[in-house]
């Protein structure tokens, strides 16, 4: 990924705190009980420094508080549009992470969103237009932890 | 999570076990609480019906997160995820068996990783693809656990 991108594509920054509870919950929630998430003992024994976060629980780390007020019938935010005149009818059609390291309860992310781009296409349903992202997490110390290339549909 | 899996072991096309999986509402619903996820189609039927599907349809998340569970049950302790790509190429609905699949295409060494690619999807009873998908785990080696308990 090119690093000389403008602080003009940079449509947001979000930082967060890793929580063990949240990402406990989370495990649970997909039945996924690893050990590792659990059990600082069998992490530490498997060469960690405390219980690991499920890598696939990394873009609920920084991600913002539900707002009653900010969500549509539908339970979407009104806001989620990238500052882009999108169309309302938004979903994901694609995701890509890379995980550069392991992240522990109280690892300080921090989330840069930049638009990648947006294409108008046609497809058999009609026009829409397929959104991308990327999204770089980066910690406290300023390395790279993970790098998400996200793409979106919207009709 | 089962034992450890050893690069050395682990072959191009080689099959990991499926694993089978029924979503129920009660599953949907901690995971919307989870992910702080209002999206109605997940769990109002009369909603989702509204927009054109059968039933409450099932978070292309904890697809996702289904998928990746393969695989780290399948690495072991010491395995690592390094990279997961999927597609949300068709929606699964509440009640329906979901079988997350994966085979290895390549493995092979990168720096000091030991690292092996493979080919994913998650499959409506193992049949329509839903999410397909690639993915790069990596493994630890035979020898580098004979040097450390060498040292």
């Amino acid at each position: 990924m090119a690093s000389d991108q403008s602080a003009d594509d940079v449509l947001e920054i979000r930082s967060g705190v890793v929580v063990k509870r949240a990402f406990q919950d989370w495990a649970a929630a997909v039945g996924d009980l690893n050990p590792l998430y659990f059990d600082a003992d069998v992490a530490r024994s498997a060469g960690h420094r405390d219980v690991v976060m499920p890598p696939m629980f990394l873009s609920q780390v920084t991600s913002r508080v539900r707002f009653l007020a900010e969500l549509r019938p539908d339970g979407i935010p009104h806001s989620n549009t990238f500052g882009l005149p999108l169309p309302e009818r938004r979903m994901a059609a694609a995701e890509e992470t890379e995980f550069c390291a392991a992240l522990y309860p109280g690892d300080y992310l921090t989330a840069t969103r930049r638009l990648a781009g947006v294409e108008q296409k046609h497809g058999r349903s009609g026009d829409f237009a397929l959104v991308t992202l990327e999204i770089a997490y980066h910690d406290e110390a300023g390395r790279q932890v993970a790098r998400t290339v996200a793409s979106i549909i919207a009709r | 999570m089962t034992e450890q899996r050893y690069f050395d072991d682990v072959e191009t096309g080689e099959v990991v076990p499926p694993a089978r999986h029924i979503i129920e509402p009660v599953q949907m619903f901690l995971f919307s609480s989870a992910t702080g996820n209002a999206h109605r189609i997940h769990y109002d039927h009369r909603w989702a019906q509204s927009e054109g599907y059968a039933n409450i349809v099932v978070q292309g998340p904890l697809q996702s997160a289904l998928m990746a569970r393969l695989l780290t049950d399948w690495a072991g302790p010491r395995g690592r995820l390094v990279r997961i790509q999927v597609r949300n190429q068709a929606v699964a609905f509440a009640g329906e068996e979901l079988v997350c699949t994966a085979a290895v295409v390549r493995t092979y060494r990168d720096g000091g990783a030991a690292l092996i690619d493979l080919q994913l999807a998650v499959t409506r009873a193992g049949a329509e693809i839903l999410m397909p998908g690639t993915a790069t785990v990596s493994l630890p080696c035979r020898a580098d656990d004979a040097e450390s308990e060498a040292r």
